[in-house]
């Protein structure tokens, strides 16, 4: 058998980029855990071998600058880990200090590029922060081909993790691989492991990962292989290159030889095979969303640290993977939202005392996998964006903003240009940004959607696919065209039924729950309605039904993108291409659902307003509905019963809360809970009714307290309507709040 | 092979003459990959209207353009021919509404008033043909307007 072909030398390099990533990510976590008041020598010694490992990697591939920072780190590390130092601000600073110049190195020695400098001053950095003058060792020239690489020098003595003696490389004059001569390369490795061996006399070869880049052995089950991502990236572009091709293989089929290719037995196992194929090399390529979760830490850290607020940074869903190449491109969006999270959600200590919250805010970082797609939420329990502040700052430049109501006006914050900050920070303020995070996520066919409650905070979620190539889809046809539906959007499909109203719009009932619905070719401007059956779609946040023509079949379609020419289609997430020949057009739930939502609030002019969300259609006004419960998940049910019939929605915990609403803004109906805390629904009834201005608002008494008794007293207050709960139907409440509005306009 | 951002056209290239309606255009034959005579195409919604839809070339997408609306003229009745440019963007198709052909480009007759386009050159004693700006017409933001 033939020795395996050596990797390049720019491939070891970007092999240890890759793992360094990974292992300062680790060390920024166990800093923060350290800040925190972690303690106790696993956590020290685990820093203390981050930055050994690093170094040595590193010195290993060649980086001997980036190897000196790493040591310097080390050293800086090992005064904490023999307490000759303790753990304070400046100490924490400085090493993070020192992560973020590695992090910064290693691109450019992975490039070729100068980086001398730039790693000396680092080095000094962490050198002054060591307590020393900040002198730093003259650096020897990088070798200049593996060919011509000096001999391992002898090792330096340090110590490793154990705080046994140990070996390791010099960092001036670092040892590299030969790229010619693997064999040479591991006989190079086995003599470190026994010089280390005899130093250390019974230390196994975990206690010194410095000696090699590759990972100790672990008592997992599972074996691991690390490899250059293009080599699973080529793997997985020739598999769908194979799969297009055996689509046309099977075209041929038909068309030539007249045989119907799901007939072939043999044409069968290779789609079969092919399939599995491209699911195994998919998977290869997920990594856990997670793995950004340090980055964001960090910046969270900082940006607290930096605007003088309390945030803790918590994380869900440790399971959720998504592919790499997915993932890279939500780094910046995350860091974004993140960073946006702290500096203009999260409050100030002082503002968070006054409003009686804990002092430390929270930013949560949420990933979940539905269906094909992940979808990761930012939130924040802060003050909530301002969003009459958005329409105002908005309107300066576009009058139409003014119209619009609040959930519209919400979106204006994707737009360029537009911030609301009374500040700028280095990271956020400038009006830059989030039309940049939506544009990023156009670019691996995610969207953006979010939801503020004023005092309550931010929650920005973002829906990407979990891979950019194969979606199993629903196939329909409209106006004589047929349109493919990724099946995970897809929630129910109904049988031909004549259209109800509710509010003023078409509805159909779906689970017992009104959904609009709309022709499918009228919303993308193809054709009339139609009569046939309706897919019901789920974006993030609402279902919206579509009348089709007929319903084809399903099918896994190799989606591809429009090319750069074509402006971004909300509505259409790709296209791919069909046995024969013909180009099948991948629908985009959430982009339908906007388009369809627009449309019916009257903006006819799309084509030239396409944007995300509802942010540039000025609708008309959607009547409003004060829900006032102090159970969350009623409130939220409610919101979503009030919201998908169209109206607007606004929300209060109590009686108080409710008034307070009332006093900015007056609701076109209030519909309340009896027992709340501070002011129950009879009291919040009576005083609505107690004002002269308020006396024609109508006002529903949902609740649990069906006696007689309570009805009377409800309608004694002035209730219009009294509705109880284990009674409740979501058609009969709707029908109340359409009959009350309708009588009071 | 040349791109959009390729030098035009001149008089002694060889050029290749898209018919558009009752004129004739011209680009410079480096940046043509192909003609797709009849291509199948299917309609884009709610893109531009300059975007006529996208149609399969050996399995890649690509966008079929209508080269009367991008000029700023009336749109094309159909889409008997697609000519394949390469542009910095990426492939595009657009619309020819007769056979296309190749001549060698005769000297200028002066500078074409029409946005997108170049020169006006001879390709007989009494034809002409308008160099189109392939650059300035094959690009996003004007295919969005």
């Amino acid at each position: 058998m033939s020795p395996p072909e050596p990797l390049p030398e720019g491939d070891f390099q970007r092999l240890f980029a890759t793992e360094a990533e990974g292992r300062l990510d680790t060390l920024v976590d166990e800093l923060l855990e350290l800040e925190k008041g972690g303690s106790g020598p696993e956590l020290l010694a685990s820093l203390f071998r981050e930055a050994h490992t690093i170094k040595g990697g590193a010195a290993v591939v060649g980086m001997g600058h980036v190897a000196r920072v790493a040591h310097a780190l080390e050293d800086l590390l090992e005064e904490v880990r023999s307490d000759r130092r303790g753990v304070d601000a400046s100490l924490i600073d400085a090493v993070l200090a020192g992560v973020d110049a590695i992090r910064a190195l290693i691109p450019l020695a992975v490039a070729g590029q100068d980086h001398e400098q730039a790693a000396s001053e680092a080095e000094r950095r962490l050198r002054i922060a060591l307590g020393g003058d900040g002198s730093v060792e003259a650096v020897a020239p990088r070798a200049a081909a593996p060919s011509t690489a000096p001999a391992p020098a002898p090792p330096t003595s340090t110590r490793d993790v154990t705080g046994e003696v140990s070996a390791s490389l010099p960092d001036e004059e670092p040892t590299r691989i030969p790229s010619s001569a693997p064999a040479e390369r591991d006989a190079s490795d086995g003599a470190r492991g026994s010089e280390d061996g005899a130093r250390s006399g019974d230390r196994t070869a975990e206690a010194d990962p410095a000696a090699t880049h590759v990972e100790p052995a672990r008592p997992a089950a599972v074996e691991m292989l690390q490899m250059p991502v293009h080599r699973i990236d080529d793997l997985v572009r020739l598999i769908g290159e194979a799969s297009a091709a055996t689509l046309r293989l099977g075209s041929a089929l038909l068309e030539h030889l007249d045989r119907d290719p799901a007939g072939v037995a043999e044409y069968r196992d290779l789609v079969r095979s092919l399939n599995e194929l491209q699911e195994l090399a998919l998977r290869a390529r997920m990594i856990p969303v997670m793995s950004l979760a340090p980055r964001l830490r960090r910046a969270v850290r900082d940006l607290a640290h930096e605007t003088g607020k309390e945030v803790r940074f918590e994380t869900r869903g440790e399971d959720a993977e998504i592919d790499r190449g997915v993932l890279e491109r939500l780094a910046d969006p995350l860091l974004h939202l993140v960073r946006n999270a702290v500096d203009h959600g999260i409050e100030t200590p002082d503002e968070r005392r006054l409003l009686g919250k804990p002092i430390e805010g929270t930013v949560r970082l949420h990933a979940m996998q539905l269906g094909s797609e992940v979808v990761i939420a930012v939130s924040d329990d802060g003050h909530g964006i301002d969003v009459g502040r958005v329409r105002e700052t908005a309107g300066r430049t576009d009058t139409s903003a003014l119209e619009m109501d609040d959930e519209s006006a919400l979106y204006l914050i994707f737009r360029s240009g537009l911030t609301t900050a009374t500040r700028v920070t280095a990271v956020s303020g400038r009006g830059v940004g989030l039309d940049a995070v939506r544009a990023s996520l156009n670019a691996v066919r995610g969207r953006v959607e979010v939801r503020s409650d004023p005092g309550l905070g931010t929650e920005f979620r973002i829906a990407v696919p979990i891979t950019m190539t194969t979606l199993r889809c629903l196939v329909i046809t409209a106006a004589g065209q047929p349109y493919a539906i990724p099946l995970h959007s897809v929630r129910a499909v109904l049988a031909p039924q004549p259209a109800a109203t509710v509010g003023g719009r078409p509805m159909t009932m779906v689970d017992g729950r009104p959904v609009p619905i709309s022709s499918l070719a009228g919303v993308l401007g193809t054709g009339n309605g139609s009569d046939g059956p309706a897919v019901v779609v789920a974006g993030l946040t609402r279902n919206h039904a579509f009348k089709v023509d007929d319903l084809v079949d399903q099918r896994d379609v190799v989606v591809k993108g429009l090319g750069e020419l074509i402006p971004r289609l909300p509505a259409v997430a790709g296209a791919g291409v069909q046995p024969d020949g013909s180009i099948l057009l991948v629908l985009e739930a959430a982009g339908l659902i906007d388009r369809a939502r627009r449309m019916d609030a009257g903006d006819r002019s799309l084509e030239a307003a396409e944007g995300i969300g509802p942010a540039t259609a000025p609708p008309r006004r959607a009547r409003s509905i004060l829900v006032v419960d102090d159970a969350l998940t009623v409130r939220e049910l409610q919101r979503s019963i009030f919201e998908n019939a169209g109206y607007r929605v606004m929300l209060a915990n109590d009686g108080e809360e409710a008034l307070r609403e009332i006093s900015s803004e007056r609701p076109d109906l209030v519909l309340t809970d009896v027992q709340m805390p501070r002011m129950d629904g009879f009291q919040l009834t009576a005083a609505i009714r107690g004002q002269p201005a308020l006396a024609s608002l109508p006002v529903i008494i949902l609740t649990s307290r069906g006696s007689d008794e309570d009805r009377r007293r409800g309608l004694e207050c002035g209730a219009d309507g009294y509705i109880v709960k284990s009674g409740f139907d979501q058609s009969a409440l709707l029908a109340a709040v359409e009959r009350l509005l309708g009588a009071e306009q | 092979m040349a791109t959009a951002s390729a030098p035009e056209v001149a008089a002694g290239d060889l050029a290749l003459l898209i018919p558009v309606g009752a004129d004739v255009y011209a680009v410079r034959l480096a940046s043509v990959r192909e003609v797709v005579v009849a291509p199948r195409v299917t309609q884009l919604p709610t893109a531009p209207p300059t975007v006529r839809g996208v149609f399969n070339v050996r399995g890649d997408i690509v966008p079929l353009l209508d080269t009367g609306l991008l000029l700023g003229l009336r749109a094309v009745a159909d889409e008997p021919y697609a000519v394949l440019i390469e542009t910095a963007h990426g492939v595009a198709g657009l619309v020819a509404t007769g056979m296309p052909a190749t001549a060698r480009l005769r000297e200028s007759v002066g500078r074409s008033d029409l946005e997108g386009t170049t020169e006006t050159h001879l390709i007989d004693d009494t034809r002409l043909a308008v160099v189109l700006d392939l650059a300035t017409l094959l690009n996003p933001v004007r295919i969005s307007r």
